[in-house]
């Protein structure tokens, strides 16, 4: 028996009890069932001792000990709830109370008032019984409740604290705050963000970062971890602060980028209300970033999801019926020949959409028109990044490591479940490396932080290269200032290194060079790789053969003896597949008879991208888009469905609620198209069939209640073609052209969305179309934060906005490009000038 | 010049005491916190500057000593002449010419500098007679005002660093913590926990590392004993780690001074870097092999870090927050390793206790409290000051034969011991032995030493409400019943000083404080209700009469007095400009009238008055 469940006997209230020896007298009584208040102990974080409701009597000790801070110890008598205790619980409930606002409470009408509680008159209003949004949910309510007070002996002395609305996605009122010290403990000891701090003290006491900055300027990465532990409403949600509590909840995998964080969606009355971290859980550990835990009900409950297919003519869109939608789908499909109709499919998409998607590509249209927006996101790197991606080794490997190099990695938002083993690692004794262009989240707590300017990436890498190569003597180097030196001997010596890639140099024109180097790198140095894929079923969609060049199972499609098993599957002979050969564009280029766009957008511009155009979304396409048929398709909380995340585990994707209107999954929708069009083989009745399906041609996958396949990287069977002439370095900025302006894509994607658009608060921290000014370059310029510029290179001409960042180096300027727009050139140097208003 | 040996300390100590009783007098200025204030440097500038005028024969500038406190503080700036001990009181730079041509260049006396005895009115020439110091018996005190300040030279003289030599050479560090438990000592921190059993326990826990840290955080109100011997003496705090750091196997220590220290921090860091250079401290102690390093760590102006757990985080860089002890600090203190913390006053007499022994140290004080305990003596009374006296001292004899009584010969209501948290006792208890275990059962506490002592016009409802309102300040605000707790407890107090108090605040308070004591995390919110416990105990009807008939007993909370002008008035006019409210009219030679109205009961009036003709009711 090893120590830690040796286990002991302990007496509570009168009850002999076993229990192992490394808890505390809380968590014994409550594996075993025994109510003790408390309000600051959090069963994820350390004990606090503060809020001295959890007093208990133990034989021997002086005083009342907390129940939260005692270990247990063999023979302990214990008493949780005799009068003695309960007075004195009591009146510290009452002091609580001299200072809360806390009518709801001591309410005479409270059973009155509970029954109306979510009429709509009320929503909103900030007196009365409404002044706290947590009705319901509130830990102190529960306690009172159980303590049964009715009246607060004492005066009343409220804190009259501002209520604190600036910051986005949540809203903080401590004048309802009990200083249980949860938030600040959960900010630094389980996400070691280390923003929130208790601020003065005494009564004075307030939660916040230091210095009086908002939670923005101290680098809140918006995790939301500090909101869930609240035990009251101090802390609470801008979007579902009136909401109350949810019905029900239902496990899932957030659909928003490759972690694949296992979360838990919150429900009302079909509706989701919200959405929470699976605690313990291998991937991401409780955590999630500001997109899985404030975005997700935004977009899938914005009141303009299509409710119904729409047929558009110009800028007018009729509703029509399903029935009429698949017969008029079917039937222009029909018609065209088989290289005249494609599929462009969000890699957002599950597994089974993908594969049926392919499927209804290959058996229906008898082509290999099928494509997703992965190949122009990663554009002439994409070679290179299915090559990174298939050497993935898991997330978990980076707490462990004792070097971890991060390469074009900022873990604030996108990322931060990411940043958390970062910071875990640093914990434990690991070295971080940075190399990023500008100041980011982990500049300041990097080791070291390397920053090539646009134009320099491939000459550090190189140079990085070349140190790392095992005969070069790096010691000698690394004491002195040399970076790059210092970061090639620390990679060398470390016991197990990890490199994290993220999106800074994707968009590069550089960028397959970049992520050669790279791989090269990590090659050299025995370390770990692990890319942190944008889209969440990147790896997905190369299994599922979502490209003309891959077959399910991500072979080749020019592989026979695949072409062959698949026959055998399908019942149909498999078209015969043509390399193309300028795989950079979109089914090579040429212009289609019909677009079908799943998740997707279609291409901006004057002309159609075809003549006719199908667009399967969550909302109707832009009207700018020339969309000839929208069709309403489901969210990823309103299927069933599998995720490959970027380690290449498979994750389930679990339907919370009923699709929106008349909403379909995608794959049903295409298995109507298929059987309207008389082909055979789309009889799925469910996803899980669809499932069935695929795991015979995919290997690897088995069940799909229960996804078994573990991280483990996965083999690509064949070159992706991409053209590639842009692979040129970069110009240097001159006289005439002053500054180097790198781009990149909007990366808070879903399904071709921007999440910018459909969620508030996300436009203060996900900025497009906003150009990043060094503020000693804008000073020179006269310009001021949100002044227009001009920006004009030697092709292009742009007026964008600025905003005045002191994390751009001198002479450089950013902008996440909007999307639908890019650069001819990234980085290229090009001149300001303030526009003229 | 590094010591290697101590064979070669043994020899520097006769060397370096040969070189001081060469001189054959000594000047010793004392450059205590009270005397600098009266410009103590201004005279020891004087004073060089006079003797190099003079050219003096047989008078080297070397035996002008800076010392530390020499306790008497009333009666500074303080000059004494050794080794004769003349002591002159009241020193100003003016009277340093005359010192040094009479006393220096002709051995004469100058009266008028000399303490006049208030009892007989006679003069005292040696300060060992005066009464203020014949009744005191100086351990952790006993190089104040001996030695300059921060002189390794001279602490060294002075038998320094011999008990460290002691236990370095002739004791194995289990020796060294059997004497420690042999001399009896207990925490002079305010805990009283038996210093020899908390060292037993911290060598015996396994551990890699282990740290001994010296808490300088005294945050009391009026107290000022850990910063005297910091500024004064700081190698004794640091022979006291050293020697504790031997007897527990730590490498590393850490003295924690308050924010509002500057000058304790100039000090021990060069007292520090000296015993550096000499290797006192660092590698290879005395050529002993033993190794020990002692860095300063400051406070950040909070009295709740002067509690072990805060103050160990404070020391580690976090916040200054209290944690609850279910391990003792020593078992898992700094960064979670075992840890020594003991007080300034306590480092400072285990020297003492290594170099005479044990037994000789058990034999001062009582049996279960031994040695000596310094106090700073203030409030009203004759001689403020810095005092040490054996434990199990009577306060009648500290307040009436080294206080000097009473200020002008008011009559005594009560002595506040233990700081804010402790507690007031009236004269009904003046005759107890001061001791730990005495002062608690009194429902006061030993404290940390501090003594105020307070006469007939001190309010004793208004010293409770002072004193939680410092707590209320100086609460860190984690634990509900200390946080909301003593600031109820405080408002309660507040209302009745302004004679808005009811029957109900009292029972309240009651009640509250119980809770508080019982619910609160750490020793500032288990003691914080001791101000209104032990005020309320002895002076029940000091509140009442507050409470009952909106009266002020002592005349000190102005909600509930009045001035009245009597006619004893002689016309003066002297109090019509002090009032800055115009309350007060009148003319010359008629008696004047006070309107009650305008009246906000600031008693300038009363203050000027030289007949005794404003009365206040």
């Amino acid at each position: 028996m090893t120590k830690k469940d040796a286990k002991l006997t302990i007496t509570i209230n009168n009850k002999p009890y076993r229990v192992a020896s490394d808890l505390t007298i809380l968590k014994a009584a409550e594996e075993n069932g025994i109510y003790i208040p408390t309000l600051c102990a959090h069963k994820e974080l350390t004990p606090h001792g503060g809020c001295r409701l959890c007093i208990v009597e133990v034989d021997g000790f002086r005083n009342f000990p907390t129940a939260c801070t005692t270990p247990v110890s063999d023979g302990m008598i214990i008493r949780t709830d005799t009068s003695a205790l309960n007075e004195v619980r009591t009146e510290i409930l009452q002091l609580f109370m001299s200072e809360h606002t806390s009518s709801c409470l001591i309410c005479p009408e409270t059973e009155e008032c509970r029954a109306f509680m979510g009429t709509v008159r009320k929503a909103g209003v900030t007196t009365g019984c409404r002044y706290c949004p947590n009705d319901g949910q509130c830990e102190l309510q529960d306690v009172v409740e159980k303590l049964d007070i009715k009246e607060i002996k004492y005066p009343i002395y409220y804190r009259n604290n501002r209520v604190e609305k600036e910051d986005p996605f949540f809203d903080r009122d401590y004048n309802l705050c009990v200083l249980c010290g949860r938030c600040v403990r959960m900010c630094q000891e389980i996400r070691t963000a280390n923003v929130l701090a208790f601020n003065y003290r005494g009564r004075e006491t307030v939660i916040g970062p230091a210095y009086g900055r908002t939670h923005v300027e101290a680098g809140c990465e918006f995790c939301g971890a500090c909101v869930s532990v609240c035990p009251t409403g101090a802390l609470s949600e801008k979007d579902r602060k009136w909401e109350g509590k949810p019905d029900r909840e239902e496990v899932t995998t957030c659909s928003f980028c490759g972690v694949g964080c296992q979360m838990r969606l919150q429900v009302k009355e079909n509706r989701i209300i919200g959405s929470l971290p699976v605690l313990d859980d291998p991937v991401n550990n409780g955590q999630l970033c500001v997109r899985g835990r404030f975005c997700i009900s935004e977009v899938v409950n914005g009141h303009q999801r299509l409710l119904a297919p729409q047929k558009n003519a110009g800028d007018i869109g009729i509703d029509i019926s399903w029935d009429n939608a698949i017969a008029g789908a079917a039937e222009t499909l029909a018609e065209c020949g088989p290289d005249e109709a494609g599929i462009l499919i969000s890699p957002n998409c599950t597994n089974e959409d993908l594969y049926v998607a392919q499927k209804f590509v290959r058996v229906a249209l008898g082509s290999h028109n099928i494509d997703t927006s992965a190949r122009t996101f990663y554009g002439s790197g994409f070679n290179a990044y299915l090559n990174l991606v298939q050497k993935a080794t898991p997330l978990s490997e980076v707490a462990k490591a004792s070097v971890v190099l991060c390469v074009g990695l900022d873990s604030r938002f996108g990322r931060s479940v990411v940043g958390v083993e970062i910071r875990r690692a640093m914990k434990n004794g690991a070295k971080i490396l940075s190399i990023h262009p500008r100041q980011h989240n982990l500049s300041l707590l990097a080791d070291k932080w390397v920053q090539p300017l646009p134009g320099d990436e491939v000459a550090t890498l190189q140079k990085l290269v070349k140190l790392s190569v095992k005969k070069t003597d790096t010691k000698k180097k690394a004491g002195t200032e040399d970076d790059l030196a210092m970061i090639a001997c620390l990679l060398k010596e470390a016991k197990s290194s990890v490199v994290l890639v993220g999106s800074e140099f994707l968009q590069l024109d550089s960028s397959a060079r970049i992520l050669a180097l790279i791989d090269e790198l990590a090659g050299n140095v025995g370390a770990g790789i692990l890319p942190l894929p944008v889209q969440n079923n990147l790896i997905g969609s190369l299994m599922m053969g979502a490209y003309p060049e891959l077959l399910p199972g991500a072979m080749a499609s020019s592989n026979a003896k695949k072409a062959g098993e698949l026959k055998k599957t399908w019942g149909v002979k498999l078209p015969a597949y043509k390399p193309n050969k300028q795989g950079g564009a979109l089914f090579g280029g040429k212009k289609l008879k019909v677009l079908y766009l799943i998740g997707e957008n279609a291409p901006n511009g004057d002309a159609p991208a075809a003549d006719f155009v199908i667009s399967q979304n969550l909302y109707a396409a832009e009207a700018s888009r020339k969309v000839d048929l929208d069709l309403p398709a489901a969210a990823f909380t309103e299927a069933d469905g599998t995720f490959f995340n970027g380690e290449g585990r498979v994750q389930r994707v679990r339907k919370a609620v009923e699709p929106k209107g008349q909403a379909l999954p995608d794959w049903q929708i295409l298995c109507r198209i298929a059987k309207k069009m008389g082909v055979s083989g789309f009889d799925y009745k469910s996803a899980a069939d669809i499932h069935k399906e695929m795991s015979t041609v995919v290997p690897g996958l088995r069940t799909f209640e229960r996804p078994a396949r573990k991280p483990q990287t996965i083999t690509v069977k064949s070159e992706m073609v991409v053209s590639a002439g842009k692979n040129s370095a970069a110009k240097k900025a001159d006289k005439s052209y002053p500054f180097m302006l790198s781009a990149c894509a909007v990366e808070h994607v879903y399904r071709g969305m921007a999440l910018s658009t459909w969620v508030d608060g996300s436009r203060a921290i996900f900025r497009e179309g906003v150009v990043e000014v060094n503020p000693d370059d804008a000073r020179r310029a006269k310009l001021s934060d949100g002044d227009h510029v001009t920006v004009t290179a030697a092709d292009f001409k742009k007026v964008w906005p600025i905003r005045i960042a002191k994390e751009q180096a001198p002479g450089t300027l950013f902008v996440v490009m909007p999307q639908g727009e890019s650069l001819k050139a990234n980085p290229q140097p090009v001149k300001i000038r303030k526009k003229n208003v | 010049m590094r010591i290697e040996s101590v064979e070669q300390l043994r020899k520097l100590e006769k060397k370096y005491r040969g070189e001081t009783e060469s001189h054959p007098v000594r000047v010793h200025i004392c450059y205590g916190p009270g005397c600098l204030a009266n410009g103590a440097q201004e005279i020891g500038d004087r004073f060089r500057k006079v003797i190099k005028e003079k050219k003096l024969k047989n008078f080297k500038v070397e035996a002008i000593k800076e010392t530390g406190c020499h306790g008497f503080c009333e009666r500074g700036p303080l000059v004494v002449l050794e080794p004769e001990g003349t002591f002159y009181t009241k020193v100003k730079v003016k009277d340093v010419e005359a010192i040094v041509e009479k006393s220096l260049g002709k051995s004469e006396i100058i009266e008028s500098l000399l303490y006049t005895n208030p009892a007989d009115d006679k003069k005292i020439q040696r300060y060992k007679d005066i009464p203020f110091y014949a009744h005191q018996k100086r351990i952790a005190l006993r190089n104040l005002g001996q030695i300059d300040q921060t002189s390794l030279h001279d602490y060294i003289a002075a038998g320094g660093y011999q008990g460290l030599a002691k236990a370095l050479t002739a004791m194995n560090p289990n020796k060294v913590i059997k004497e420690v438990e042999l001399s009896g000592i207990r925490g002079r921190g305010g805990g009283g926990f038996a210093t020899g059993r908390k060292w037993a326990t911290c060598a015996k826990i396994e551990s890699d590392v282990r740290y001994v840290v010296c808490n300088g955080d005294e945050g009391d109100p009026g107290a000022f004993m850990d910063r005297a011997i910091m500024e004064g003496d700081p190698h004794t705090v640091l022979e006291g780690m050293i020697i504790c750091a031997y007897a527990v196997g730590s490498t590393q220590g850490y003295v924690y001074v308050r924010d509002e220290y500057p000058l304790a921090v100039v000090h021990l860091q060069k007292a520090i870097e000296d015993a550096e250079a000499v290797g006192l401290i660092g590698e290879n102690i005395l050529g002993t092999g033993f190794s020990f390093h002692i860095a300063i760590s400051r406070g950040a102006g909070a009295f709740v870090c002067g509690e072990s757990s805060a103050l160990m985080r404070s020391v580690a860089g976090e916040v200054g927050e209290p944690r609850a002890k279910y391990i003792r600090s020593v078992v898992k203190g700094l960064k979670d390793k075992p840890t020594v913390l003991n007080n300034v006053e306590t480092f400072a007499c285990i020297p003492v206790i290594l170099s005479e022994g044990g037994k000789a140290f058990s034999k001062i004080g009582t049996p279960k409290s031994t040695g000596t305990k310094a106090f700073s003596l203030v409030g009203k009374i004759e001689n403020t000051g810095l005092i040490e006296v054996p434990m199990g001292t009577t306060l009648r004899e500290i307040i009436y034969n080294i206080g000097g009584g009473i200020k002008d010969g008011k009559p005594f209501k009560a002595v506040q011991t233990g700081g804010p948290s402790g507690g007031c006792l009236p004269e009904s208890k003046l005759d107890l032995p001061v001791d730990f275990d005495t002062l608690t059962e009194a429902g006061s506490m030993m404290g940390s030493g501090g003594m105020i002592v307070m006469d007939d016009a001190t309010c004793v409802v208004d010293v409770a409400r002072y004193f939680l309102s410092f707590l209320v300040e100086e609460s860190c605000g984690k634990c509900v019943p200390c946080r909301e707790g003593l600031y109820q407890l405080h408002q309660s107090a507040v209302r009745i000083c302004e004679g808005k108090g009811t029957d109900d605040d009292l029972e309240i308070m009651q009640h509250l404080s119980d809770m508080i004591v019982i619910g609160s995390l750490c020793g500032l919110g288990t003691s914080g209700p001791n101000p209104f416990l032990s005020t309320i105990r002895y002076f029940r009807d000091e509140y009442e009469a507050h409470i009952k008939e909106k009266k002020c007993p002592a005349g000190v909370c102005t909600a509930l007095i009045t001035y009245i002008i009597t006619d004893r008035c002689t016309g003066c006019l002297a109090c019509i400009p002090a009032c800055a409210t115009d309350a007060i009219t009148g003319k010359k030679g008629q008696v004047h009238q006070l309107a009650q109205d305008k009246c906000d009961r600031c008693g300038a009036c009363y203050a000027v008055c030289k007949y005794d003709a404003i009365e206040i009711h």
